[in-house]
Order: structure tokens, then sequence, then C-alpha cells
């Protein structure tokens, strides 16, 4: 099965490559989200709820 | 803090509502229609203008860009406004924008059936249509990043970022793929041929799905879900991984619509990885989407919008497992030309983005008309009807796709083909079809239910078009912001660079090898460009959408070599502008069909293909008989295939006329010989010609290579 992956007559460089940007690139955001503080993760999450159509519809519940 | 007032524009909202609906109507309509000409070809109603060829584009870009493209602008409208706390930049640019789009659709609705196509599959448009589909594109981004700039909410919410990706990455596919060098005023040749092409058409193909068809709609998930269950998005974290990853992630995995193919196996192998890997930021945004309604299921029960949305999460989460098992290879070789792609895409289109644009229709409208819905009743009865139409439409279409892609590899205990006539394997999975034409009519007269609804909902109610709206002015910030990702997200140009970064990296490392390494395409010195003849047969299977039912790749299988012979190689398209690979074999493939029928079988067939093939579904087309080849841009499209790269000479280009004349003189003396008269200058004898030519460059060589062998 892994054939298709690993036989590939010296172009092996283009994916070992790609996934290495990939990871790079994944570590940075998951940087990102570490440093995240909880108070502005809520405050984000209710932003489509600070809507003065809400105001008069049922209290928002948080999970 | 002083309070500003302001209004949302509502108006602007209903226009693109009304629009989706109406083109929703007419999308589905027409996809009924054609799945009915795959049963009775017959409904084609006898004009070349109603050909499934002609009219399947017509099918596809009306779901796509007329019924979701309308179904985003209502949704980002909408959301945009209210998650910034802003009404739109410019009421000009939204009126624009709508009417646009809208002449967009009409002219695209007129010039395909007309034959009038570039033939890149979702981009069939012709080169002014895609002028106009960018200059329209900009004015929304033009309006969208407008309307960010003077918003009143420092950061921009996650279902914003899904717009920002949307826009710049759309923008970028749409150029691309639509780099073409005009002809005349309907006629163009890309710029890239053959293997280059088919990367390009389906990068394109593949992140129009998502950049088109997924990431708008998640960034619509992300608002409305919420406000429908009335609880915040379950993970803010989990979006923010969603979101990255899903965009850098998903433009890597076009190649994996080539696998099999004589794209350069490295590519095809990056393409199988990365889809793979897609499975998770896929599933991310499913959870946390179908997390949101954790503690609110109640509600499911009562709320007919909240059961569309379930559903289509379901069915994206559905499509987005079995898009990666498509593309590992071994299940590619069995399902890849069925019509379990055909199911895949439609639980995809039905399921995910139709029922989540009926889910916003029925939220919206009432609120935009400040008045409740007519019934929910109703709505629960389509609902119902909805998802009988998907079930009914993609279960059988998953039978016939085993049935058929089964018996397509048979051979007998001797060693032959099972069934050698293609004919055989279509008819079998008829029954299958007709089952999918009813489960497309339940869904359309769910749509038709809706539509009865929303119009009785607006008319007991009244546009509120400018809706008062306050929110505090937004001051400078006065603290700093050591977040990272929070500094970004008041930054919406820094945020559209990453973004563009974050998409680009997977085209580059694709395409710029394939374009620029020889090796990857390897020439064929016996592969010659097409005579002026076929040239003109080749532009007329491209009026006439074969592609649509016939793909021109063999593939490197026992199966397929020994159904249509020598496989394809890289070097046999150079010339090919557009490629014609296809992606559905409702008929068999052509690539080899040069010289193996006698021109007079070409002809019956196109006269009436039960004549050759008794119980076939293909259409006539008579019409190539009666018409004449028109030549007068024959020389205008060598000179273009010329500064493209192609070596015709300028003899051949100025002698071009002569040439066709004796090429079609010979076919037409030929058919004579067979008791069937046909003048040189028809439509008919230039289709023949290209037929005749398919995969012929090779064969030659093979030839010459048993004449140097037998004389040795």
């Amino acid at each position: 099965m892994f054939k298709q992956i690993t036989n590939l007559h010296g172009d092996e460089i283009y994916l070992i490559t790609s996934l290495w940007i990939f990871l790079v690139f994944f570590i940075l955001v998951a940087c990102m989200l570490v440093w995240m503080k909880k108070e502005h993760v809520h405050y984000m999450s209710d932003i489509p709820f600070d809507d003065a159509e809400e105001k008069n519809e049922e209290p928002l519940k948080r999970n | 803090m002083q309070l500003e007032r302001f209004n949302y524009d509502n108006r602007i909202v209903r226009d693109f509502g009304v629009a989706t609906i109406i083109w929703g109507l007419v999308g589905m309509s027409i996809g009924l229609l054609v799945a009915c000409q795959l049963i009775w070809p017959e409904m084609n109603f006898l004009t070349q203008y109603t050909t499934f060829g002609r009219v399947r584009p017509v099918h596809t870009n009306a779901v796509i860009f007329a019924f979701v493209g309308n179904g985003i602008f209502m949704g980002v409208y909408y959301s945009l406004q209210r998650v910034l706390k802003a009404r739109m930049f410019s009421d000009v640019l939204s009126k624009v924008h709508f009417w646009g789009w809208q002449l967009v659709i009409v002219a695209s609705a007129i010039t395909l059936p007309l034959g009038l196509t570039s033939s890149h599959e979702y981009a069939e448009m012709e080169w002014p249509i895609d002028i106009a589909i960018a200059v329209i594109w900009v004015v929304f981004g033009i309006n969208m990043f407008g309307t960010i700039i003077k918003r009143r909410e420092r950061h921009m919410y996650v279902a914003v970022w899904f717009y920002i990706a949307t826009f710049v990455t759309v923008a970028v596919l749409h150029i691309v793929n639509s780099i073409q060098l005009p002809v005349s005023m309907w006629k163009s040749f890309y710029v890239y041929a053959g293997v280059q092409d088919a990367l390009v058409q389906w990068w394109y193909g593949h992140n129009a799905v998502a950049f088109f068809l997924t990431t708008p709609y998640l960034g619509m998930m992300y608002y409305f879900l919420p406000k429908m269950a009335n609880r915040p998005v379950y993970s803010y974290k989990l979006s923010i991984l969603h979101f990255w990853s899903l965009i850098f992630i998903y433009i890597w995995a076009g190649p994996h619509h080539l696998l099999y193919t004589s794209l350069p196996s490295w590519v095809q192998s990056l393409g199988v990885v990365f889809s793979i890997m897609l499975i998770a930021p896929s599933w991310g945004g499913m959870i946390n989407g179908l997390l949101t309604l954790r503690g609110a299921w109640d509600k499911v029960r009562t709320e007919p919008m909240l059961k569309f949305m379930v559903v289509a999460l379901t069915s994206y989460g559905m499509a987005t497992f079995e898009g990666p098992m498509l593309s590992l290879k071994q299940v590619n070789a069995i399902a890849h030309f069925t019509d379990w792609i055909v199911a895949h895409v439609h639980v995809g289109a039905l399921g995910w983005n139709g029922f989540m644009t009926f889910a916003i229709l029925y939220y919206l409208i009432p609120r935009v008309y400040k008045t409740t819905l007519y019934s929910k009743k109703l709505a629960n009865v389509h609902f119902w009807i909805g998802t009988l139409g998907i079930l009914f439409y993609a279960i059988p279409m998953y039978w016939a796709a085993v049935v058929q892609g089964l018996m397509w590899k048979e051979f007998t205990p001797e060693g032959v083909l099972k069934y050698p006539n293609f004919l055989a394997t279509t008819l079998e999975i008829i029954p299958m079809h007709m089952m999918r034409a009813v489960g497309g009519a339940l869904y359309l007269s769910g749509a038709i239910i809706m539509t009865y609804n929303l119009v009785k909902t607006i008319k007991q109610g009244r546009l509120l078009a400018d809706e008062a709206a306050e929110a505090p002015a937004l001051l400078p910030l006065i603290t700093i912001e050591h977040a990272p990702h929070r500094r970004l997200e008041r930054k919406p140009v820094l945020f559209m660079v990453l973004a563009l970064i974050a998409i680009l990296i997977g085209g580059i490392v694709e395409m710029i090898p394939t374009f620029t390494v020889s090796s990857n395409v390897p020439t064929i010195a016996s592969v010659k460009p097409y005579t002026a003849l076929e040239l003109q047969g080749r532009d007329l299977y491209l009026r006439e959408g074969c592609v649509n039912c016939h793909s021109q790749t063999v593939r490197p299988f026992r199966s397929e070599t020994s159904r249509y012979g020598e496989y394809s190689k890289a070097g046999e398209f150079v010339y090919d502008r557009p490629f014609l690979w296809g992606s559905k074999r409702t008929g068999p493939d052509l690539h080899r069909v040069g010289g193996k029928y006698p021109h007079k079988w070409h002809f019956d067939h196109l006269l009436d293909p039960t004549i050759t093939s008794p119980g076939s579904i293909m259409p006539a087309y008579p019409w190539l008989i009666d018409q004449q080849l028109d030549n007068t841009l024959l020389q205008a499209k060598m000179r273009a295939m010329r500064t493209l790269g192609v070596p015709y000479s300028t003899q051949e280009i100025d002698q071009a006329l002569v040439d066709l004349e004796q090429q079609a003189a010979a076919i037409s003396k030929d058919l004579a010989a067979n008791q069937v008269e046909v003048r040189p200058d028809r439509e008919i004898v230039a289709m023949i010609a290209y037929l005749q030519r398919l995969g012929t460059d090779i064969k030659a060589v093979a030839k010459e290579e048993a004449t140097a062998n037998a004389n040795q």
C-alpha cells in the first residue's frame, strides 16, 4: 500500500519537503493557540451574540 | 463610551436570497433533465442546444455558481455586517455585485447551450465571461474589505477569516485557471497543454470545491449555527486550528483527480498524502459544528432549520471522509470514472451546500421581513422529502458504481474481458439511474415546497430594508496584545496575505516542477500537431461536450489496456489545448479510438448511435451532417496555437484550407465508397477526422518498430 509514497524514483524530495513545510506550519499555529488567553477565546466566541436583535430573545447558554 | 447608530442593509441580503431560490430551482430542474437524458436520450428534444454534453455544464455551473454562489453572498452579506457591526461598505458596490453576478449567470446560461465552451470542468465559460467573473469578484472583495476596514468590532470573528480566505483563493484559482489566448470573441486556447493543463484544471476544480463550496459555508456555519442554537461555537481554539490547517492542506489535494494518468507520479503521491491528511481539519470543523449543539439537541426536534444543519454537517463529514478514501490509489482504481464520484459530489452538494442554504434561508427570510416562518410543518416536510431525495440519489449511484466498476474489470477464466462491449455495463445500471432521477425529483419537490413557504412568509411580513443597530465607535488601541493570533484577528490585510501564502505553497510545489522540469513530461518524436481538419473536428468535440461522457486517457491496468489499447503517455498530449481526459465514463474511453472503426461506423454512430450500438443512451447528432463546417477562424486558430508553441509552419497555416479540403475529400470519398453520400464540407467529416486521429501517433511508432524488427 505504501509503495505509492516510498517508491518515487528519486522524487521523494518533493514529498518530504512538503511534509516538513506542513509540520512547521502546524507547529506555528499550535503555538499561537497555546498563547491564547481564555478571556479572549470567550470574547471572540460571543461576537455573533453581541447584537441588537438578540436582546429580546432567550439568554445565551454556554456549553 | 459613545454609541454610534447605523443600519444593516437587509435589501441586498433579500435580493441574494431570492436569487438563490430562483437559481436553485432552475439548476435542480436542469439536473433532473440531464438525469432523465441518461435514461432516455431523446429527452434532448432532438435539438443540438439541449443534448447532455451541452446541458450538463449548465447544470453544474447553475448549482455551483448561481445557487450556491448567491447563497454564499446572501449569508456573507448578512453575517459580515453583524459580526463587524457595520453596514456594507457601499450600497452601490452591493448592487453592482448583485446585478453583475446575475448577468454572468445569464450569459453562461446562454453561451453554454450554444456550445461556446472552454471545456475546463466547472470553468467552461469563455474568456469574456471569465473576465466579467473576475471583475465582479473584485467588486465583492472591495465591498467586503471596505466593510472590514470601517468595522466597529476590533477583532474579526472566525466566519470573517473564512470569507477572506474564500475571496483571495477563488481569485487566485480563477485567474490561473483562466489564462487563455483569445482567438475571437468566443474562442480561446489555454496557455497550458496536456498534462500541465490537466494539473492546473484539477488544482482549480478540486479547490473550487474547497474554496467555493466549503470555506464560505464553514464561515456561515460558524455564524448561523451558534445563532440558531443560541450557543457560542463549541471551541474557538479548534476553529483556529481548523481554519489554518484546512486552507493549507486543501490546496495540495487536486492531483488525486488524476491518479494513474500520465501526471508525474510524485505529484499524484503528494495529492494522495495531503488528501488523507485533509480528514483531520475537515472533521475538526464538523465536530466543532456538531458539538456546538451540545445541550441544545432538544431544539433539533422542534426547529427544522437545525435539522437541516445537522444533516448538512453529517453530509460534510461523510463527503470529507469519502474524498480521502477515494484518493487512495487502490480505491480510485475501481471508483474513478464511475457513478461513485457523482454520488460523492452530490452528498456534498445536496447535503452540505443545499441543506445549509435551506437552513439559512429559513433563518434569514423571517428576520429580514420581521415576521415568523409561515409554516414550520411545511419546513419539516421539506426536510424529510429532501433527506429522502439525498438517499434515493446517493444509494443507487453507489450501487451503480460498484456494479459498473467491477464489470469493467472482470475477466473470464480464459483471460479475456467478460464484458468487452462497454455498452453492456451501461445498460446494466439504467435502473439505478432511474432511481437517481426519482431522488432528484424528490429533492426538487422539497425545494418547491420551501419556495411556497418562503413566499407566504414574505407576503405576511414587510421588508426591513434598513435595520437599525448601534455599537460603540472603534477607538484606537491603547494596550499591546501579545498573543500573535489575537493581533492577527484585527489586521485584515495581514490576515489576507498570510492566507494567500498558505494557499500558494501547495500549488507552487506541485506546479513549478511540472512546468519547468522537462523530464516530468517526456516528449514523443512521432506525436505531431493536429491537421487543419482534425483541429476543426476537435473544436466540434468541445462544442458538443463529448468530454462529459468520454474520457481520453487509458490507465495502465490490464482491464483498460485489454479494452482500449496501449495506456496513455504524457508526451501524447503536448498539443492538446485543452486536455480532454474527462472525469466520467458514461461511454467508453476514446483515446485509442483512432483507426479502430471505419469512417462509415463513425458516420452511422453519430447519425444514430443505436445503428452501431443497439440500446445506446448516447444522443444522435444529425445536425453534424446538415451543418457546414465554419472555417473562418481556422488560420487564426493555427496562428494562436503557434504562438503557444505548437510547431505549425507558415506554409501549413497558409495552406490550411487547401489541406483541410484534401483530407475532407478523402474521407468523403471513403464514405461514398461505403454507400454514404455526404459533402466534404460538412461538420461530421471534421469530427470523423478528429476521432480517427485519436491515439494513433504512437501506433505509428509501433508499426515502424515492427517493420524494423521484421527487416532485421
